[in-house]
Order: structure tokens, then sequence, then C-alpha cells
């Protein structure tokens, strides 16, 4: 637990060593979800109401959604490139080390385009949200579990890789997984439903954790996580099997 | 000598983008999702609105979001960067030593990349629209849909490489590609027409030439006969062609005096 919590501290220091570039990078997401924002807020002046979503409820599911993504791809960001990784044989240089290999690889590099991500969501939070302190919890809490799910969803697809021989499943479901959790769920009927609750489970990373700070229900938040739960352990051993067939590219320096 | 390189490069990408069988089928995958996605959002907008929305129906709005994602999608989103990193790491200052213009090598092989993959992807988005709403709107727009999709893809390529140009200064373009994508993405018309914006807005986009590279296409291929879109995005084409030209010529200039 040291070893890993080291090589955070490292990772961190290696990113505000540039504070400079720190700052152009996080302004730069900033920036791209402030349009997404942007568009949600003209779409639904546009059309009122619709399933139940309106201005504010999809500003709470984009506050919850870049806050759970920035968390994810910024401070694990090796989850979306575990499947490039494994078939580029970028891997030798983890094994070597007296640490878990996944742990180590999620918290070896910060990526600080996407703590834009993180600063955004938690100021959309603040500013449009109505943070009182009981939303402003569960706020907390959903966040971590859709992390937990969205990370393990991007480990379990790159992971894939190691079977496949090709990483395009991980980068496939990174942006299956962001492009659908950025829309409301319940727009959607059909297979289209059941694919956001399933295969690229979106809806539990974004929809649903914002309908569960807006109203708590046990049943949503049960399901939520035992989700995030499902998708972490899967990750883990879909990783932990794939090590096996992992094959050296003889690269000692990257992960 | 230029010609023919110019030729040979449209032609060689053209055939290296077809044969990348893998490649395409998880574009067009991924382009499916979007379009599947992004159209089944608005077709329930209109629904909601009585079934019109600033003039478009279902079935209209579901062509104009195939269209306007195939061109949008088809052309590599961060060829800005990837540009970028070309003038920034030395092989812009290789390429200069070939008896043909940097731009228009670059450009050939770009446009013969994007060309069977925006067929493809336009196909494929079609086959969604018919499934999910219907056959075109206006079966005879799709005939200037069509060209209007290629002149689409220009305009954004030549777009792409005037922004880039920067790097010859600054060495690194790397983050501007995200902003000019999200200038595309609202004020081109990608993801939302561009009636349904705000008049301030609306009018600001007419004025930008991100319209030209979605929102034209797209709007022909919705049903409207508006043959002036077509003639827009050539005058697009012959502006943002003078600028990238002028900053290749001024970048290349620099780099032959200063260094790759």
């Amino acid at each position: 637990m040291r070893g890993l919590w080291a090589t955070l501290r490292n990772a961190f220091a290696e990113v505000v060593a540039k504070p400079l570039a720190l700052a152009a990078q996080m302004s730069v997401m900033m920036i791209n979800d402030f349009v997404w924002v942007v568009f949600w807020v003209l779409f639904f002046d546009r059309v009122g109401t619709l399933g139940g979503w309106d201005r504010n409820s999809i500003l709470l599911l984009q506050a919850v959604l870049t806050t759970a993504g920035g968390l994810s791809l910024g401070l694990f960001t090796n989850a979306r490139r575990i499947g490039a990784m494994a078939v580029a044989g970028d891997l030798d240089a983890v094994l070597a080390l007296p640490v878990a290999p996944l742990p180590f690889v999620l918290l070896r590099r910060i990526e600080p385009v996407n703590l834009g991500d993180l600063a955004f969501g938690i100021g959309l939070f603040a500013i449009a949200c109505n943070p009182t302190p009981a939303r402003a919890l569960a706020f907390a809490l959903v966040v971590l579990a859709s992390t937990t799910l969205l990370t393990g969803f991007l480990v379990l697809t790159g992971a894939l890789a190691f079977f496949l021989g090709r990483s395009e499943s991980g980068e496939l479901g990174f942006h299956s997984m962001l492009l659908l959790g950025a829309y409301p769920v319940d727009l959607f009927a059909g297979a289209i439903r059941i694919l956001l609750f399933t295969v690229v489970p979106a809806a539990f990373v974004s929809a649903v954790p914002a309908r569960l700070i807006e109203e708590f229900d046990a049943g949503r938040a049960l399901a939520l996580g035992g989700a995030a739960t499902v998708f972490a352990i899967a990750a883990t051993i879909t990783f932990t099997l794939g090590l096996r067939r992992y094959t050296s590219g003889s690269v000692w320096t990257r992960a | 000598m230029t010609r023919r390189a110019l030729v040979e490069a449209l032609r060689g990408s053209a055939h290296r983008s077809l044969v990348d069988g893998g490649g395409m089928v998880v574009s067009i995958a991924f382009y499916v999702v979007i379009v599947g996605t992004l159209s089944g959002l608005w077709r329930v907008a209109v629904h909601a609105n009585g079934g019109e929305l600033a003039g478009y129906s279902a079935v209209a709005i579901t062509w104009y979001i195939i269209t306007s994602e195939a061109a949008i999608v088809s052309v590599n989103a961060r060829h800005i960067e990837d540009i970028g990193a070309d003038i920034a790491q030395g092989t812009v200052a290789v390429e200069l030593l070939r008896p043909a213009s940097v731009l228009g090598v670059r450009m050939a092989t770009e446009v013969g990349r994007g060309l069977p993959k925006v067929a493809a992807l336009w196909g494929a988005g079609a086959v969604v629209a018919a499934v999910v709403a219907g056959g075109p709107p206006r079966s005879a727009t799709l005939l200037l849909a069509a060209p209007s999709l290629v002149l689409a893809i220009i305009a954004n390529l030549l777009a792409q490489h005037a922004v880039a140009a920067i790097a010859f200064w600054i060495r690194d373009a790397g983050s501007v590609w995200f902003l000019y994508l999200k200038a595309v993405f609202i004020t081109g018309g990608m993801i939302i027409p561009l009636e349904l914006l705000p008049d301030g807005v609306q009018h600001a986009a007419m004025l930008m030439p991100f319209r030209a590279m979605a929102y034209a296409p797209a709007r022909l291929a919705a049903g409207y006969w508006e043959p002036m879109l077509f003639v827009e995005q050539l005058v697009w084409i012959g502006i943002l062609g003078v600028v990238a030209s002028a900053a290749f010529s001024a970048g290349e200039r620099r780099l032959q005096v200063v260094g790759g």
C-alpha cells in the first residue's frame, strides 16, 4: 500500500511540476465541457421537459459525468490505455515491481487534461445544482460508485486486448461510454435502453447517479452499487487472467 | 510532377483506407452508435414538439444527423495535433525536400483517406436512418448532398491545416484540436441544426466557416433544396485554401531559416 501511495504522489509531482501547462490543459477540457453544457441548455430550452428530464436535471447529470470521468480518466489515466499497453508489450516494467500490477498501472500516470473535467464537474455542481449538505454528500457517494464502475469498465474492455490481440475494443468502449453517458437514459427505449444498462452501462455512470441525488431510491442505489462492484471484480479478473497471455515487448521504461 | 504527386498521394491513401478493414469496421461501429443515439434524442424531441422542430420532421432530422456526423467523423479529429507534431518533430522539414507542395500532398493524402470512409459511413448511416425513421425526405437533394460531403471534408481539412500551422511558431498545437472540434459541434451544426440555435449564435455561425463542414451537406440531406449552400462551401474552400497556403508558406520559410 505504501508503494502505491508513493506512486500516486510521484504521478502528482510530475503533473504539478509544470503548473502553467497544467492550467492550460485543464482549461481546454473545461471549455470542452462547457460546450456540452451549452448544447444541453439550448436543447432543453428549445424542447422543454423530455421523459422527466429538464435543464436542471441534465446539469446535474453533466456534473456527475464530468466529475466521475475526471476522477477515472484523470487519476487512473492508464485505465483507458490498458489495451494498447497489452498489445504493445508495455507492461514489462510493471511486472518486475513488488506491487500489485493493476493498482500500480492505474495510479502510475495522471492526465492533467482530465483534471479539468474534475474541476468543471465539481464547479458545475457547486454553481448550478443546488448543493445542500445532503445533496453534496449524495453527490460524493454516487460519484465514487460511478468512478469505480467507469474505471472497471475501461479496464475490462481494455484487458480484452490480451485475448483478442487488438486494442480497439478498449477505445471503442471508452468512447461509447463517455458518449452514451452524456444522454438522459429515460429518453431511450427498447434495445438502446437495454444496452445502456448492460453491455455499455453508461446509465449507471451518469443518469442513475443523477436521479439518486435528486431523489433517493434504495433499489436504484443497490443497483448502482452492485453494477460498480460487478465491473470492478470482472475487470480485476480479466486483467489478471489476461496477464498470463501477455507477451513481452521488451519495453522497460514506459509503464 | 506536383500534379502527379498529388494524384498518387490521393490514390495511395484512398487505397490504404479501403484495405484497412479492421479500422473501417471500428469506425462504422462507432459512427452507428453515435448517430443511433443522437438522432434518437432528436426524434424524441421532435415528437414531443408536435412532429416538427424548426421545420425539421423526425425523418429530416435523422438524415441531418447521419450526414453531419459522417462529414466530421470521416476526418481524423486530432489531425491538428498530428500536423503540429509533424512540424515540431521535423517531419515537415524532411517533406520540404520533395519536389511537391507540402500542403498539397498532405491535403491529397487526407482527402484520399477520408473519401472511402465518408462513403462507408454515410452508407451505414442511410441504413440506420431508413430503419429507425424512414427513407430520405427528398431523394433529389441527396444528389447535392453527396458532392457537398466531399466539399465539407476538403473545407474541414483546409481549416485544420490553417489552424495547425501555428505550430511553425509555437511548436505545439496539442490542445487546439479540442477547441476547433467544439466550434464545429455547435457553430458547424454537427450536433444541432443551426436553425435551433438562439438568434445571436445563429447569426454568428453564419459568418464562420464551420457550417461548410457539417451543416451544408446535412441540410441538403434533410431534404432542403438549397444549392446556395454548395456555392457557399466553394467560397469557404477558396478562402481557407488561401489562408492555409499562406500560413504553410510562411511557416516553411521560417523552417528554412530557423531550422526544423
